[in-house]
């Protein structure tokens, strides 16, 4: 009677052990691919990824797809190579596509851009994405989510003549960050990034300053951007009207600009 | 004065000439044979670190039911600038959970949501499970070495239609991106 209640046991035992599965631990590359190239070019790069050491075998599987963010960037959406009007994804092709890594080896992944002949000037985009892929005798038990690891990284293909213009559309301050409206206006994605400068009203030097990290603002189907920055606290910079001056980077010899007086509360 | 400064540079110019063709010295040039310039390209990059699976405890359908708290982490970033940042999302793998016997009422993806958890150098977003769309779960703070949680805590909602014992399972995929021209 007693071994008869010991097999059950130790089964769930078992069970319980496929189910607390170990994290996967990696390091990945996040350089994303850029290449100024020319219609007929082929152009070769590689992605690379590192398996911790004493983990599990994991197998991965590469792709490239098309990429595009919401417009407030909290949500990013992948689609098959193509979706997109100006997507390279058709143009991409990887080696290996699936391969498994021990722990503490290293995924390499060739990654060919072959640009074609009839490909018009401006900026085109995709994604190369590397899946962890599941593993179908790692069970879960019970009503359970099942985890895994996934690294996107970009592929920006500049043909020439490239045209880099952006605008800034609108300026909003309120609970302590800033939101402004970029929009691209050009014929290649542009990476923004800049500060905000807040002045007394008729002074001529900032009292604060707040910097804006880099975004992306792609062109169809998702040319605007909008572009948070957290403002200083009350300490630097209190409450009052300030003229508030925006300067971006978008990667051209100039800055854009904008300012307004604005009230600011907190 | 106009005269002057004519003669002044008629002079120079001779000297100039004179110097040319007579004054050549010996001079010595550094060995570059000798020294080595050692380069290192280093690349952006991170380390990652997330869990296998998060279980449901789900003793009563009729009511939400959270897991324990999971950790994620992200460090040892090297990124290209000092406004760049990567970005924590995940997106369920299909629509709905996968019931224990084919038919069966289950959950939904969108029945999945899950805290604004406390980030170390990190802003942390609450959510709700999509199938279509990765939706943000933190972004690591520009300029940050790593970012990191162990407060994260997925809840399963209410669902009193569901009948069947045993097995529901989901897969999530965990997207880490950092997409910049």
């Amino acid at each position: 009677m007693k071994q008869r209640t010991r097999i059950p046991l130790l089964l769930g035992g078992l069970l319980l052990l496929a189910a607390a599965a170990p994290a996967i631990e990696f390091t990945s590359s996040f350089e994303s691919i850029k290449i100024d190239g020319r219609p007929g070019e082929v152009v070769n790069s590689e992605f690379q990824l590192h398996l911790a050491p004493g983990g599990k075998r994991v197998h991965f599987k590469a792709r490239a797809e098309d990429w595009w963010p919401s417009e407030d960037g909290s949500r990013s959406f992948y689609r098959p190579a193509g979706t997109l009007p100006r997507s390279c994804g058709t143009w991409i092709s990887l080696n290996p596509v699936e391969t498994a890594v021990d722990a503490g080896g290293t995924l390499a992944i060739r990654v060919t851009a072959a640009i074609p002949r009839q490909a018009g000037p401006g900026g085109y985009w995709c994604v190369l994405t590397v899946d962890e892929v599941p593993d179908p005798l790692e069970a879960s038990e019970g009503v359970a989510v099942r985890f895994q690891a996934s690294v996107s990284v970009g592929i920006f293909i500049n043909l020439a003549p490239v045209e880099r213009a952006a605008e800034i559309r609108s300026v909003e301050i309120s609970r302590g960050k800033s939101r402004l409206q970029v929009c691209n206006r050009g014929n290649a994605p542009v990476g923004a990034e800049g500060r905000l400068e807040f002045l007394p009203p008729g002074g001529t030097s900032p009292v604060a300053t707040a910097v804006i990290p880099r975004a992306t603002v792609l062109t169809d189907p998702a040319p605007c951007r909008i572009l948070t920055a957290d403002l200083p606290g009350p300490s630097v910079l209190p409450p009052g009207r300030y003229l508030v001056r925006v300067l971006l980077d978008i990667g051209v010899d100039h800055y854009l600009g904008v300012q307004r007086e604005m009230e600011i509360g907190r | 004065m106009f005269q002057r400064k004519v003669f002044a540079g008629l002079l120079m110019l001779t000297l100039a000439a004179a110097g040319a063709a007579v004054a050549q010295t010996t001079v010595a040039l550094p060995d570059t044979s000798q020294t080595t310039t050692l380069t290192s390209i280093v690349n952006e990059q991170a380390r990652v670190t997330v869990p296998a699976t998060v279980s449901f405890n789900v003793t009563d359908v009729t009511s939400s039911t959270a897991a324990s708290a999971a950790s994620v982490t992200v460090s040892n970033i090297v990124l290209d600038t000092a406004t760049k940042q990567i970005k924590v999302s995940i997106q369920a793998n299909a629509a709905s959970f996968t019931p224990p016997v084919a038919g069966a009422t289950t959950w939904s993806a969108t029945d999945v949501t899950w805290n604004a958890a406390a980030w170390t150098n990190a802003t942390g977003a609450s959510g709700t499970l999509s199938s279509s769309a990765f939706n943000s779960v933190a972004t690591c703070d520009a300029d940050a070495a790593s970012c990191s949680t162990t407060g994260l805590v997925f809840t399963l909602g209410a669902k009193g239609t569901v009948k069947r014992s045993r097995n529901h399972t989901l897969s999530i995929t965990w997207k880490f991106e950092s997409i910049g021209t």
